[in-house]
């Protein structure tokens, strides 16, 4: 026993000191930075001043909080229910629709960006033209380079996430807390308002939380969207200041940033504010056949309306992106004149690109396999034990996902290239931390909720049998949550492989990753090998897919 | 206040059919459980009552109205009927206050009428004093209780109860068998119960349906059932009872055992065939009579259960200990008799409370 | 669940024996540079082969983010380059003001144009020359109808609203040619740039906005219009400005040993004759960007004659960009991207 528990203080301790190293220390240098001047140490507002006496900084702050906050009302008005209707009803091709909106977590959202830049721009938008033209209106419609236009686009890459995670809760509230409500003369409308709703609130505000860093986090479609209207945001702020190049460029990068981290800061202490108190335990006793509500006459409406989403935010910008990657002439349409091979024979041929793919994939891979080691370390202390120190590591996975990416690198760069002892800078190794830290909380959720709903009893039989710890967790626990992990794994090395803020600033000579060479492509060299590139990750997540689906015997599948 | 009309219902999940042609009229006023093992479609039947699953095929009337037919489907919001749920179901985000008056809410009752309503409902299964605490306050009773409060609020004429009292420990559940049934009576109200707990069945049940693999086994009073089960299935699910492999020899009158003993046979004569039959008998018929007991064995072992002596005793070989050959009898004895019975002596076994099944009837 | 492990970690291991086993041990040169990948790529071949026994890298970025790498690796007392072909002059004089560069004196110097300077020292020769100018697109628009100089791109008000330029905080050409045209016409241009409403974005950004007709007329490379001509078939045509082509005669540099990732200062001396040389020109002239030799090898695909542009060309002062480098992107930050 006592063995047992030195064991426990130990993983704690590693979880924690590496948190403590790769996510503490430099955040709390990025504060004092901010705060303290570096040559008398003196506590100051005077970066903070400096900074926001300068009028595009302030539009650039308040741009990041109000795109960030209308996606991710936009984002939950979305996902709760398209989650609920292919959750929950007789939707028709529930599972296709599932696939398709898990897909587009799976895609870099900058690509997206770009096709709806054709698609909406306010001259010559080809969808803007084509509204124009049927509804007779002497104006285009739209103007992506808008704050709405940045909201929409946001919305329509970040909402997934909101989406995974409310489905993710959504399986798991015990069904008759719904048929409770029906019987008692409530239509499934006013269920889902009165019952539905409140009960998954903590989950909605976690998802929002989510939608609400990473879009006020994301560099690649403000800089793509934003920079043609003079939209400033946080993000490309900092990146802008980085560029500079100076020690002072350097220092108002990191106030910028500090900011930006204390108002994500406030919201995720805000909403854990409000989930503590209502944190309902609704994972039923006994595994319940999901009850399918029946949507009767609605059920075509609303399977044409789920169709017409999906056409319209996955479906035509994809296909805007695949046609462009055979595209010869952008300011032609794509005829067989205007057709070409080119670019996809320079994505199987050029080496830079396919050196950034193989970085990209093992920085990835190491990352997502460190990340669910780590994840299943942390759901088994979570679940199974009752150290009291085990909310530590918790609560600084939280905080590590809660902090802005750009922040996370910053941090990183400046306390990581030597002048404190470790020098990872220019290596593959401070990608995968970022990585890591960026994106553990995802795979930490997925496998703790897998290993809630497995009873201790039978990992109590097998260390009755004789087995260790280890061996009951390798042998009971794990092939039992594997889906999970597999499925946690994919949450961490999806994002982590076309990662682009980060790797924006982490990115050295050999250690450039596709994300980032997607995007140089995008903006610098050619939209066509870009959007080949896009494609061509799109392809590798499908067939990866297959793959895992085939290997698993259909136990895993996105 | 309803009366519950199924007719000629089947259900399948894609090419498995989970009920056979169910038909039965549940009365007005009337407690009838459904009572079988897990699987056996009985939950399924009372989903299909409270409209969250649809009948294959299949009509079912509750009171006058038609709530499922082939071109007719009423949700289950407009059956107006309650329902309690295994899971209890209590919201946890409501008080007990607003659980319970939810349903009345819903129905638009005006404020004094649904404050009136729920205090009175509360006051009945005795949880007034808990009106305004949030469900994870409560105990697992208490929440049984408010989820049945909230099912009876709105005075429905029928109420659905789906192993309410699975989750509860044995003391409790003795317990609410009892309120649930003071609280039907109280209400008249028609009550269609789910369970395979057979105790609860006996206990509360004007008439218990026995289904198993979709297909009703027996329907009847609890003493019906209990005494007369219609064959094997119904005899073993209810209660415990012993099967014994025998022949039937109709011109002696005799049932003979494997190895040669017999009994005399006691019932209708007219009935009698002979063949190979098996007989059931429950352990708590069988009654020890050295004078004039007709069957010999020998105890093997028993346990000391309080009120009851559980024996195990030999009526075959004496070296055939083995369970498996039909020669081992269960018996309750009287509590007062253990240790009173010596393992090595000749004991003489009686009962004439016993059934006859066909010996191909398996 | 095994065989997912399983499946993952063979991918892991091929990629990694690949890219072990890929890299031999040669002396190692890094060439950091804003030339366009596709240029670099069939530069690699024939310097592989004509620098058998070197292992021959280039890493890519823009000028601004070549200079941001730098001052952070500057921080760590070494850098992590050889070479440096970055766009804008003025950094090279800031480089050499610094220390960090390393004098050669190339016996190809006598053959570089006249008209363009290069360090007596030695600390940096110009190796392409790129050339800012205007570009529309014909079969949207009609050139009588646009601007013909760097002056009407600004202060038209017939093109409000469909104008584009690069960004000088990332493109080093874009900074000089702000520099030059601040010196012309002083920071009024930058007001009424803004006026103008200009959007500042990345070439390839602004280019399709030009091909689909979102814009008039853009400030370019031309180098990015010639490469469009030639392998898309694109109709895009270069308005050479009548204010002067804003000409950006790019250095090579050498870092000197002190400095540099791997201390080769000696081979980068032959790669700076090789770049000078007529056959390293033929490969820029390739790349759509102008030579820097008196008898230019060739002109670009579909250009005018360099010696001309050259000739023509707007004055820039590259100490004075230099001496100014913060104070105009913080300007132009305010002015025209407020």
């Amino acid at each position: 026993m006592r063995k047992f528990f030195n064991l426990k203080f130990i993983l704690i301790f590693l979880i924690v000191s590496f948190l403590i190293i790769f996510n503490v220390f430099p955040m709390s240098y990025l504060i004092f930075r901010s705060f303290f001047d570096s040559n008398n140490f003196s506590f100051s507002f005077d970066a903070f001043k400096r900074i926001y006496n300068y009028s595009l900084n302030w539009n650039a702050l308040t741009n990041t909080l109000i795109t960030a906050f209308f996606s991710m009302v936009f984002g939950l008005i979305i996902a709760f229910p398209l989650a609920w209707l292919i959750g929950r009803t007789n939707l028709y091709f529930k599972k296709f629709f599932r696939t398709l909106f898990v897909m587009t977590y799976m895609v870099p959202p900058y690509v997206g960006a770009m096709a709806w830049l054709r698609l909406l721009n306010p001259k010559v938008g080809t969808l803007n033209l084509f509204l124009a033209k049927i509804f007779n209106l002497s104006e285009n419609p739209f103007n992506i380079y808008s704050l709405s236009g940045l909201i929409w686009v946001l919305t329509t890459f970040y909402y997934p996430y909101a989406f995974i995670t409310i489905s993710r809760a959504m399986e798991k509230m015990d069904p008759s807390f719904e048929e409770a409500s029906r019987i008692s003369g409530a239509s499934p409308l006013k269920t889902l308002l009165n019952i539905t709703l409140p009960i998954m609130l903590p989950s909605i505000v976690a998802a929002g939380l989510l939608v609400f860093i990473s879009a006020a986090s994301c560099y690649g479609i403000p800089s793509i969207i934003g920079a043609p209207g003079h939209i400033d945001t946080v993000t490309t702020r900092i990146i802008d200041y980085v560029y500079v190049g100076s020690a002072e460029g350097l220092t108002d990068a990191t106030t910028l940033a500090v900011s930006l981290m204390i108002i994500a800061n406030l919201v995720l202490y805000f909403s854990n504010f409000v989930c503590a108190k209502k944190n309902y335990i609704t994972v039923s006793g006994k595994s319940v056949r999901p009850n399918i509500i029946d949507l009767g006459k609605w059920r075509i409406f609303f399977t044409v309306l789920v169709f017409i989403f999906a056409l319209i935010v996955i479906v035509i910008p994809f296909a805007s992106v695949i046609m462009t990657s055979f595209t010869k002439n952008l300011g032609k349409p794509l005829t067989a004149s205007n057709f070409t091979w080119r670019y996809w024979n320079i994505l199987f041929t050029r080496k830079g690109i396919l050196e950034t793919a193989v970085n990209s994939l093992i920085s990835a891979s190491v990352a997502a396999t460190a990340g669910v080691i780590i994840s299943c370390v942390m759901a088994w202390l979570l679940t199974r034990t009752n150290n009291k120190f085990k909310s530590v590591p918790d609560f600084l996975i939280t905080l590590g996902s809660g902090t802005p990416s750009i922040v996370i690198a910053l941090g990183l760069i400046m306390t990581m290239s030597g002048k404190f002892g470790i020098n990872i800078y220019n290596t593959l190794f401070i990608m995968i931390v970022a990585y890591i830290i960026k994106y553990l909380l995802m795979g930490m959720r997925t496998i703790t909720s897998a290993m809630n709903q497995i009873h201790f009893s039978l990992e109590e039989a097998s260390l009755i049998s004789g087995a260790g710890w280890f061996q009951s967790f390798k042998n009971i626990t794990l092939p039992l949550i594997a889906p999970s992990v597999v499925a946690g794994w994919f949450l961490i090395f999806m994002p982590s492989f076309y990662e682009l803020t980060m790797s924006t600033l982490l990115y050295s000579t050999d250690t450039k990753t596709i994300g980032y060479e997607l995007f140089t492509y995008q903006t610098y060299h050619s939209q066509q090998t870009a959007s080949a590139i896009a494609t061509g990750i799109l392809l590798l997540v499908i067939i990866i897919n297959w793959i895992l689906n085939k290997l698993t015997k259909g136990e895993f599948s996105i | 206040m309803s009366s519950v009309i199924l007719n000629d219902i089947t259900k399948f999940y894609g090419n498995i059919q989970i009920i056979y042609n169910f038909s039965n009229v549940f009365n007005d006023h009337e407690f009838i459980t459904l009572l079988g093992p897990s699987g056996c479609g009985k939950t399924t039947l009372l989903r299909m009552v409270a409209g969250f699953e649809k009948p294959s095929s299949g009509e079912i009337k509750i009171g006058e109205k038609i709530v499922n037919s082939k071109n007719k489907f009423i949700p289950p919001e407009d059956r107006g009927i309650g329902m309690v749920f295994q899971s209890y179901a209590v919201w946890p985000h409501m008080n007990v206050f607003e659980n319970v008056a939810y349903p009345l809410r819903i129905k638009k009752f005006s404020k004094n009428e649904i404050n009136d309503r729920v205090k009175n409902i509360l006051e009945a299964v005795h949880l007034l004093e808990y009106i305004n605490r949030m469900p994870n306050e409560l105990s697992g009773g208490q929440q049984q209780r408010v989820a049945l409060a909230r099912a009876l609020v709105s005075e429905p004429g029928v109420l659905l109860l789906d192993e309410p009292l699975s989750n509860l420990d044995a003391k409790l559940r003795e317990f609410m068998r009892f309120e649930i049934k003071e609280m039907q009576k109280k209400f008249g109200i028609t009550v269609i119960y789910v369970t395979h707990d057979q105790n609860e069945a006996m206990a509360m049940s004007d008439r218990i349906i026995v289904l198993n693999a979709g297909k009703v086994q027996q329907v009847g009073t609890p003493l019906n059932i209990y005494n007369k089960p219609v064959n094997k299935f119904v005899a073993d699910f209810v209660g415990r009872v012993n099967f014994l492999n025998a022949t039937a020899e109709a011109e002696n009158g005799i049932i003979k055992f494997a190895d040669g003993q017999f009994i005399k046979y006691s019932g209708d004569k007219n009935k009698f065939k002979s063949g190979k039959i098996i007989l059931a008998v429950r352990p708590e018929n069988i009654e020890i009579n050295n004078n004039s007991g007709m069957l010999r064995g020998k105890l093997i072992n028993s346990y000391y259960l309080g009120d009851i002596n559980d024996c195990r005793i030999n009526i075959g070989n004496e070296n055939n200990n083995d369970n498996n050959n039909n020669n081992i009898l269960r018996v309750f004895l009287p509590g007062n008799t253990y240790g009173k019975i010596n393992a090595d002596s000749e004991i003489y076994l009686n009962f004439d409370d016993y059934i006859i099944f066909d010996g191909d009837n398996e | 669940m095994k065989k997912f492990f399983i499946f993952i970690s063979v991918v892991i291991m091929i990629f990694l024996c690949s890219s072990a086993f890929g890299a031999a041990n040669k002396p190692k040169i890094m060439i950091y540079t804003s030339m366009y990948e596709d240029i670099i790529e069939s530069m690699t071949e024939t310097l592989s082969e004509k620098f058998p026994d070197y292992d021959i890298k280039f890493f890519y970025g823009g000028t601004g983010t070549l200079q941001a790498k730098i001052a952070a690796e500057r921080d760590s007392g070494k850098l992590g380059c050889d070479m440096l072909m970055v766009a804008d002059p003025s950094y090279a004089l800031e480089l050499k003001a610094d220390g960090l560069l390393h004098a050669y004196i190339s016996s190809e110097a006598k053959n570089i144009l006249s008209d363009l300077e290069f360090d007596p020292e030695g600390y940096w020769y110009p190796v392409r020359n790129l050339n800012m100018i205007l570009a529309y697109n014909p079969e949207k628009f009609n050139k009588n109808d646009l601007p013909k100089s760097f002056k009407g791109f600004a202060y038209n008000s017939s093109v409000k609203n469909f104008i584009s330029m690069p960004n000088p905080l990332t493109a080093g050409t874009a900074l000089v040619a702000i520099s030059a045209l601040k010196n012309k016409y002083g920071y009024e241009y930058f007001n009424k740039l803004a006026e103008n409403n200009v959007m500042v974005e990345s070439g390839s950004v602004a280019l399709t906005k030009l091909e689909t007709g979102e814009c008039k007329i853009i400030m370019i490379l031309e180098e990015s219009i010639l490469k469009k001509r030639e392998e898309e078939d694109s109709s895009l045509e270069v308005i050479y400005p009548e204010d002067g082509v804003i000409c950006v005669p790019s250095p090579i540099m050498t870092i000197n040993d002190k400095w540099s990732a791997h201390g080769n200062s000696k081979i980068c001396e032959k790669l700076t004759d090789w770049f000078l040389s007529e056959e390293g020109q033929k490969y820029i002239v390739k790349g759509w960007m102008h030579s820097v030799r008196k008898n230019p090898p060739a002109i670009p695909y579909d250009s005018i004659n360099t010696e001309n542009i050259v000739k023509n060309s707007m004055p820039v002062d590259w100490q004075k960009c230099l001496n100014e480098r913060s104070e105009l992107r913080k300007n132009f930050d305010e002015i025209v991207k407020n």
